[in-house]
C-alpha cells in the first residue's frame, strides 16, 4: 500500500514548477491579459524538458508517463496559471492518439511531433461551446455524435470569442467531419477522453487552489488592522483552515482518480467524476476566500490575484461542472454500479 | 502508487473478517451506559484479547502483536463492516497503554499493561473539567502531596465510561503558583478509591455515555504519577499524539452511510428528486475524497512520518462530513425521522437517531472543530496566534 508519489514524480513536479516559474511568471500571464502576443519559446521550453510528451511512448520521443505523471504536472500548471494548451495537448489529445496508434496511421507521426514540441493541439469534447487556443493549434480533437475526430489545421475554421480569462483564449470552431477524420475507438474512446480531461482539469483546479491559499495566507500574515495581523483573527483563520483542508482532500481524490485511470481500475470513471466535482467545489471555496480575505486590493486589475481567480472560474465550468459530474455519480449510486 | 496489499495484510484481513463473522454478537449488546451492558462489552473485550486482537500495534514485549498502522486500518475497516460492538477499552489501549510504554516505570508497566490488554481494567480519561474544556490548561483539580500520597480534590466532566470504568488517567494541578502548563501532573487514579463520586450524565439522545467524576480528599499513591511531577502537560501531549497517530476514522464508515442514504432515498421514493440526489452525490464525493486523504495519511504513517498538527485536518474533515451526512439523512427521512415505524423499509429509527446525534457530538469531542481550525491555521498554515 503506497498512496504516494515516486521520487521520479517528485522530481517531475519540481522540474515543472521551476520551468513554469521561469518561463511563465505572473508578469507574462498578465501580458496576455493585456493583449500581448504569445511567445512560442515557452512551448518550446515545455516540450524541451519532455512535458508535452509526458504521456507519449519513449519510442515516439515522449517520456512514457501515465495519468499520474500528468496529474503531477497539471497541478503545477494550475499553480502557475499557465497560459498554454498543455492540458489539451498533453493530457487529452496525446493519450487519445496513443490509444489510437495501433489502428490509425496518423497517430504515430503526430505523437512524435507533439513530443518534439512541433505540434500543439486542442480539444472540443461533449457539448463544449469553445476550444482553447484553436486558432494557433496544429490539431483539433473533436467529439461529434459520440465519436472522436482528428482534424488538422486548415480542416476547421475558428472565430475568437472574448474570454474573461484573457490568458486562456477561446474560439468557436466550425468543422466538417467525415470517415477520414474519424478516430477508432467509438464511444468508449470519447468517454475515456472526457474522463482524462476531467481529471486533468481537477488537477489544474487543485493547483490554482493551492496557489490561492498560499497567496492569501501570506497576505493575511502581513496585513495589519486593529494593530495586529488580520491572520491572527479567528474568523480569518477558520476560513483558511477549512479551505486548506478541503483542497488537500481534493488533491488526494484527484491523485486517486489519475491512478485509477492509469491502472485501469473498475472505479476509474466514477473516480474521475468525484475528482472534478470535488476539485471544483474546493477551488471555488478557495477562490471566494482568497478575494474576500485580500479585500479591496484583491479587487484591482493591478494585483495578480485575479489571474488565478479567473482561471479558476473558467476551469470550474470546463470539462464537466460539479453539478454535471454529481449527476453522473447520482445515476451510478442509484443503479447500484457503485460498490458499497 | 500501488494500492495492493501484501499477502500478509490480505491474510490478516481474512483472519479478522472470519473471526468477526463467527464472533460478533448477532444481536447488539445492551448499551455500555448500563451496568449490564458495560459488563457485556467488557466480556466482548476479553474475547477479543483471547483471539489476539488487543493491542494490535503494541510491541510484542508488552503483549501486543507489533503490527503496523496499515494492519490497524484494515482491522478498523473490517470491525466497522462487521458491525462490531463499541470498544470500551479504547482509551486504555489507544492512549494509556502507549503512554505508559514511553513514560511508565517498569513497575507501572507491569501493574497496568496486562489489565488494559485483557479488558480486566477499563480506563477512562480525566482531562476535561467544567471550566477547562477547549482551554485544557485551565484545569483546577488540585493534588497536594501528603507523605507517600497525593490528595486530590476537584472534578472531571464528560468522562466517557466514567460510570463503570475501573481507572482514570487524569491531569491534576500540583503547583498552582507555576505558569499554567508547568504545574500539571499526569496521574493514574483508581476509581474505586474512597472519595470518588461518579454521577452519570444522560446524553441528549437518552443514552448514558459519560459522567461527572468528583474527588473529595482522594488519596492516590505518589507512585501512580506517570512521568515527572509538574511535567504532566508533556505526558498529556504525548498521549494526544497517540490519538493523532492512529489511523483516521475509517472511510468505510462514511461510504456505508452514503449507501444507506441511497437505500433510504429509494425507499422514500425520492430517487427521482434531482435536488436530493445532487446532495447525496456531494456526500459521496466528500466520502471518496476523505478516503483518498486517509490513504495518503496512512502511507505517510506507515513510512514513519509524524502527522502532528495535520491530524487536526483529518479530524475536521471526517467530523464535519459526518455532520453534513447527518443533516442529509434527516432531509431524506423527512417527517419520518421523528417516528418509529415498525415495518418501515428504512433501517431502525434507533440507528438513524444515534448516528445523527453522534455526528453532532463528533464536532465537539476530542477537540472541537473550532480548536482544530485554530491548530490547522496556526501550525499547518503558520498564521499568527490571536
Amino acid at each position: 500500500m503506497q498512496f504516494a508519489f515516486t521520487a521520479e514524480q517528485d522530481a517531475l513536479r519540481e522540474l515543472a514548477r521551476d520551468l513554469f516559474e521561469k518561463e511563465s511568471p505572473p508578469s507574462r500571464v498578465r501580458e496576455l491579459f493585456d493583449g500581448g502576443e504569445r511567445d512560442a519559446g515557452v512551448w518550446r521550453a515545455i516540450a524541451g524538458v519532455g512535458l508535452a510528451g509526458l504521456a507519449i511512448p519513449e519510442s515516439l520521443g515522449g517520456t512514457g508517463g501515465d495519468e499520474v505523471d500528468v496529474a503531477v504536472v497539471m497541478e503545477e500548471a494550475g499553480r502557475a496559471a499557465l497560459p498554454e494548451p498543455l492540458l489539451e495537448t498533453a493530457a487529452i489529445v496525446a493519450p487519445v492518439l496513443r490509444d489510437a496508434a495501433a489502428d490509425d496511421d496518423r497517430a504515430g507521426s503526430w505523437l512524435s511531433q507533439i513530443a518534439a514540441g512541433e505540434a500543439i493541439a486542442t480539444a472540443l469534447l461533449g457539448d463544449a461551446p469553445f476550444a482553447v487556443d484553436a486558432e494557433i493549434v496544429d490539431l483539433l480533437l473533436l467529439e461529434r455524435d459520440g465519436e472522436l475526430h482528428l482534424l488538422e489545421r486548415g480542416a476547421f475554421t475558428t472565430e475568437a470569442v472574448e474570454s474573461e480569462d484573457r490568458a486562456r483564449r477561446l474560439f468557436t470552431v466550425t468543422a466538417e467531419v467525415s470517415l477520414a477524420t474519424k478516430l477508432p475507438g467509438g464511444r468508449a474512446a470519447a468517454d475515456r477522453a472526457r474522463l482524462r480531461a476531467a481529471v486533468a482539469a481537477a488537477g489544474m483546479l487543485n493547483g490554482i487552489a493551492v496557489r490561492l491559499v498560499e497567496m492569501t495566507t501570506s497576505y493575511v500574515r502581513d496585513r495589519a488592522q486593529f494593530g495586529r495581523p488580520v491572520g491572527s483573527f479567528q474568523a480569518v483563520k477558520h476560513r483558511l483552515a477549512d479551505v486548506h483542508s478541503a483542497v488537500e482532500s481534493s488533491r488526494a481524490a484527484t491523485w486517486y482518480a489519475a491512478f485509477a485511470l492509469a491502472s485501469g481500475a473498475a472505479d476509474a470513471s466514477l473516480s474521475a467524476s468525484v475528482a472534478k466535482a470535488q476539485a471544483t467545489e474546493s477551488e471555488a471555496a478557495a477562490n471566494h476566500a482568497a478575494l474576500q480575505l485580500h479585500g479591496g486590493i484583491g479587487f484591482t486589475w493591478e494585483h495578480d490575484l485575479h489571474l488565478w481567480l479567473k482561471r479558476g472560474k473558467a476551469l470550474e465550468q470546463s470539462y464537466g461542472s460539479a453539478i454535471d459530474h454529481r449527476r453522473v455519480i447520482a445515476r451510478a449510486l442509484l443503479d447500484g454500479s457503485v460498490d458499497a | 502508487m500501488d494500492l495492493t496489499y501484501t499477502p500478509e495484510e490480505e491474510a490478516f484481513r481474512t483472519e479478522v473478517r472470519e473471526w468477526l463473522r463467527a464472533n460478533v454478537p448477532s444481536r447488539p449488546l445492551p448499551s455500555a451506559g448500563t451496568k449490564e451492558g458495560f459488563e457485556a462489552h467488557r466480556e466482548w473485550e476479553r474475547s477479543m484479547h483471547r483471539a489476539g486482537f488487543a493491542g494490535l500495534r503494541w510491541p510484542v514485549e508488552y503483549g501486543g502483536r507489533g503490527l503496523g498502522v496499515v494492519m490497524q486500518a484494515i482491522f478498523e475497516e473490517e470491525y466497522f463492516l462487521a458491525g462490531g460492538p463499541e470498544r470500551v477499552t479504547s482509551l486504555g489501549q489507544r492512549l494509556m497503554g502507549p503512554t505508559l510504554m514511553v513514560y511508565g516505570t517498569e513497575e507501572q508497566k507491569k501493574r497496568w499493561i496486562p489489565g488494559i490488554l485483557s479488558g480486566e481494567e477499563v480506563w477512562s480519561q480525566g482531562f476535561s473539567e467544567p471550566d477547562a474544556g477547549s482551554d485544557l490548561a485551565g484545569l483546577k483539580t488540585r493534588a497536594v502531596r501528603e507523605g507517600d500520597d497525593f490528595v486530590i480534590n476537584g472534578q472531571k466532566i464528560w468522562t466517557s465510561y466514567g460510570t463503570f470504568a475501573d481507572w482514570m488517567f487524569a491531569l491534576v494541578r500540583t503547583d498552582p503558583e507555576a505558569p499554567r502548563h508547568a504545574g500539571i501532573t499526569f496521574i493514574a487514579l483508581d476509581l474505586r478509591s474512597e472519595g470518588v463520586e461518579v454521577s452519570p450524565l444522560v446524553q441528549l439522545d437518552g443514552h448514558s455515555g459519560f459522567a461527572q467524576v468528583f474527588f473529595t480528599d482522594v488519596r492516590v499513591p505518589a507512585a501512580h504519577v506517570i512521568g515527572e511531577v509538574n511535567h504532566g502537560w508533556e505526558v498529556a501531549m504525548t498521549t494526544l499524539g497517540f490519538e493523532r497517530d492512529a489511523p483516521s476514522a475509517s472511510p468505510a464508515i462514511y461510504l456505508k452511510y452514503v449507501h444507506d442514504l441511497v437505500d433510504a432515498t429509494k425507499a422514500r421514493g425520492l430517487d427521482g428528486d434531482a435536488a436530493i440526489m445532487d446532495r447525496i452525490a456531494a456526500a459521496y464525493t466528500d466520502a471518496r475524497a476523505y478516503q483518498a486523504h486517509a490513504l495518503r495519511t496512512l502511507t505517510r504513517q506507515a513510512r514513519g512520518d509524524a502527522i502532528g498538527a495535520e491530524a487536526s485536518m483529518t479530524k475536521l474533515l471526517w467530523s464535519e462530513m459526518g455532520s453534513r451526512i447527518g443533516e442529509l439523512t434527516r432531509a431524506v427521512l423527512g417527517e419520518h425521522a421523528e417516528t418509529d415505524h415498525s415495518g418501515d423499509p428504512l433501517s431502525p429509527r434507533e440507528r438513524w437517531h444515534s448516528r445523527y446525534w453522534f455526528s453532532r457530538a463528533a464536532t465537539i469531542y476530542a477537540g472541537t472543530s473550532e480548536i482544530q481550525r485554530n491548530i490547522v491555521a496556526e501550525r499547518v498554515l503558520g498564521l499568527p496566534k490571536g
